[in-house]
């Protein structure tokens, strides 16, 4: 089955007074039907930055400075204003990390849910409104009648996370994006969150794209994981297999600086160094200096994917050492 | 708390401002220097003709006992006697203050309908060509003297075009053959509730330009506020929600944006509607508008004190009114403001 997004060589730069930033240095994944794809990495390795150029909701000093991102046979950064504002909502929709600031504090959630079901929908009144308080339902939210004419500042945290994932259901899209959609909750609604996220996803077969920092999350929840360094992919393919064998000394790096309940006691593993800065132009693997096995290789060229297994990639050229294995 | 114990309760208080208002007022009318009652007598009146005057007004008796009748005829609604005409305060303001509200009132709506929906797309598209030619228009219409401002209009809409009148609230012709029931001095509420539409068109006719000309600051001032807001909100993560949602741009400018974005303006141009009601008299005295700025000038020149007393008394209470109105339309707005 053709994957509903393809991001092929994606290459996004910003430009500031100090000179060009490369916030994405060339990514390609793509997304099947009905999976949960969860986006890795450190801050500012250009995961959020992904998702926002799918949406082409970039600031304005970004620009796409190459690549395509294929969405049911459309390139979407090839689109008019006009046709990409119908796939926004409709077809592809968002999640964002804070949802206190994400959703509009002077309309009511219902007001807010009728306006996105206005424009792509356009439903009559009773109709909007009877469909918006269905979604509130869905979403677990209580009395969802009585939900219509609440403000989001009268919502715990988890609520009006609730009412933004309603709010992105409304125009039933095929694809969400949710960028990290649970970092600015409590533990306890996290998992809720997560849970509901899931049910979600299963009963209107939603392809997701869950971009997080924390692989515990993507554990649990996605079925495959794509790992950003640097606005590069280190890694990529099925969630059991890259967790079990990372191949890639980023991706095993990560997974060991995780505390595990035996380690207590012990100093937290960590990757030495530091993440380059977009400014760099880098020559080579964007990992090799702070790599333990790193090879003069590494140091003059960037590193093709190795194809581990039919559904895991991994970037590195240790891979190509007859040696390794 | 409910609007209405919110608004009981900040009239209330109110009282208080209109009380220290009151008392300053008049006790620096009675302090500074001048003499009421020769100013009451006329030309070159004899000193016991000013003596009698004084025992007439009162002005002989204390400085407090003087303050408690003119507090008493205030409770009864009465602001006393102009020195200089002998007319009625009351009757003058019944015809001076609903010529400058209707003015004032007309020239803040220009000010809003216009200055809002272009500090609106300014702020929607900062550093474009349209932006940079309402900053012009903006400062020009703050800083430009409204009197340059009314002779040049009077040229141009008078003089050369010949579109509109050059002054006054009515016509001649119209005040003859359809004259206007007054009922609240309002020229175009009265000939609309009448269905005097001569007249109304006529009245229509003669506001156009000083509105206009009253609306060149708070036009101004609405844009740039407006302009600097939308900025602001336009900011917000809600914002690029609305976006990831697909909304129009109308939609996110004028609903989502624009109501996070208007309250600044609406301040700012109520305070401006409160200092225009005086401020207005180089307005009003250019286009022959018979209005309380003319008519508190001319108290002012001829050191006429209760007229100037009343005035100020009035002025203060649209002041208190127009901030209570902006203070409940914000609560209206923000479901987050608590009322109290």
């Amino acid at each position: 089955m053709t994957p509903i997004l393809t991001i092929e060589n994606l290459q996004v730069e910003f430009s500031t007074p100090f000179g060009a930033v490369h916030a994405i240095r060339g990514i390609d994944f793509s997304l099947a039907r009905g999976d949960i794809l969860g986006l890795v990495g450190e801050t500012g390795c250009g995961k959020s930055v992904t998702g926002r150029s799918i949406m082409r909701l970039l600031d304005e000093n970004a620009k796409v400075s190459a690549g395509r991102i294929l969405f049911d046979g459309m390139d979407l950064l090839q689109l008019t204003d006009t046709e990409m504002r119908r796939i926004r909502g409709n077809r592809i929709a968002m999640i964002f990390q804070d949802p206190a600031t994400s959703l509009n504090p002077l309309f009511t959630i219902g007001e807010q849910i009728k306006d996105v079901l206005r424009a792509h929908r356009g439903s009559g009144r009773g109709g909007a409104k009877a469909l918006a308080i269905e979604l509130l339902a869905d979403v677990g939210l209580p009395d969802p009648a009585q939900m219509m004419s609440v403000y989001p500042h009268q919502l715990s945290g988890g609520q009006q996370q609730r009412a933004m994932i309603a709010l992105s259901l409304a125009a039933e899209p095929d694809v969400i994006i949710a960028d990290e959609p649970t970092t600015a909750l409590d533990v306890t609604i996290q998992a809720q969150i997560l849970d509901l996220l899931r049910r979600l996803q299963r009963e209107r077969s939603i392809s997701v794209i869950f971009i997080t920092h924390d692989l515990g999350i993507v554990a649990e929840t996605c079925q495959q994981v794509v790992v950003l360094y640097a606005g590069r992919v280190a890694e990529k393919g099925a969630v059991e297999t890259i967790l079990a064998r990372p191949q890639h000394p980023y991706t095993r790096g990560l997974l060991a600086a995780l505390p595990r309940p035996g380690s207590r006691g012990n100093d937290l593993r960590v990757i030495r160094g530091n993440v380059p800065s977009g400014f760099e132009r880098i020559v080579g693997c964007a990992f090799a200096p702070r790599c333990d096995y790193v090879m003069d290789i590494c140091r003059a060229q960037n590193p093709a994917f190795s194809v581990i297994d039919s559904t895991h990639h991994s970037a590195c050229h240790l891979h190509e050492m007859p040696a390794n294995g | 708390m409910t609007a209405i114990t919110f608004l009981l309760r900040r009239l209330s208080l109110s009282v208080f401002v209109f009380i220290g208002v009151l008392i300053l007022t008049f006790f620096v009318s009675r302090v500074i220097p001048g003499n009421p009652a020769a100013l009451y007598a006329g030309a070159r009146p004899r000193p016991e003709q000013v003596e009698a005057i004084k025992v007439k007004l009162g002005l002989d008796k204390p400085l407090h006992e003087q303050f408690l009748v003119y507090v008493s005829d205030l409770l009864d609604g009465d602001l006393g006697e102009s020195y200089h005409s002998r007319r009625s305060i009351n009757t003058d303001l019944s015809i001076f203050l609903p010529a400058t509200l209707e003015l004032v009132i007309a020239a803040v709506f220009i000010a809003l309908l216009v200055g809002i929906p272009i500090g609106v797309l300014a702020g929607a598209y900062p550093k474009s060509a349209f932006d940079y030619a309402t900053r012009l228009v903006a400062i020009a219409g703050v800083s430009v003297p409204s009197f340059w401002l009314a002779l040049i209009a009077q040229f141009i809409f008078f003089s050369s075009l010949g579109w509109l009148p050059l002054g006054g609230r009515i016509s001649r012709d119209a005040s003859l053959f359809y004259p206007i029931a007054a009922q609240t001095g309002f020229y175009l509420v009265d000939a609309a509730v009448s269905s005097n539409w001569d007249a109304f068109f006529d009245a229509l006719h003669h506001l156009i330009l000083p509105a206009l000309v009253l609306s060149a600051y708070p036009l101004g001032v609405a844009i740039r506020m407006t302009q600097a807001s939308m900025i602001e909100a336009l900011a917000e993560n809600y914002i690029t929600s609305a976006r990831a949602a697909g909304l129009s741009q109308r939609v996110i400018l004028f609903k989502l944006a624009l109501k996070n974005a208007i309250m600044p303006a609406l301040t700012v141009v109520g305070l401006s509607f409160a200092y225009s009601i005086t401020g207005a008299f180089l307005v009003e005295t250019i286009f022959s508008w018979p209005g309380v700025g003319k008519y508190v000038t001319e108290a002012v020149l001829n050191v006429d004190f209760p007229v100037i007393i009343a005035v100020t008394l009035v002025v203060t209470v649209v002041y208190i009114l127009v901030n209570l109105a902006v203070d409940l339309l914000q609560a209206l707005l923000d479901p987050r403001v608590r009322l109290g």
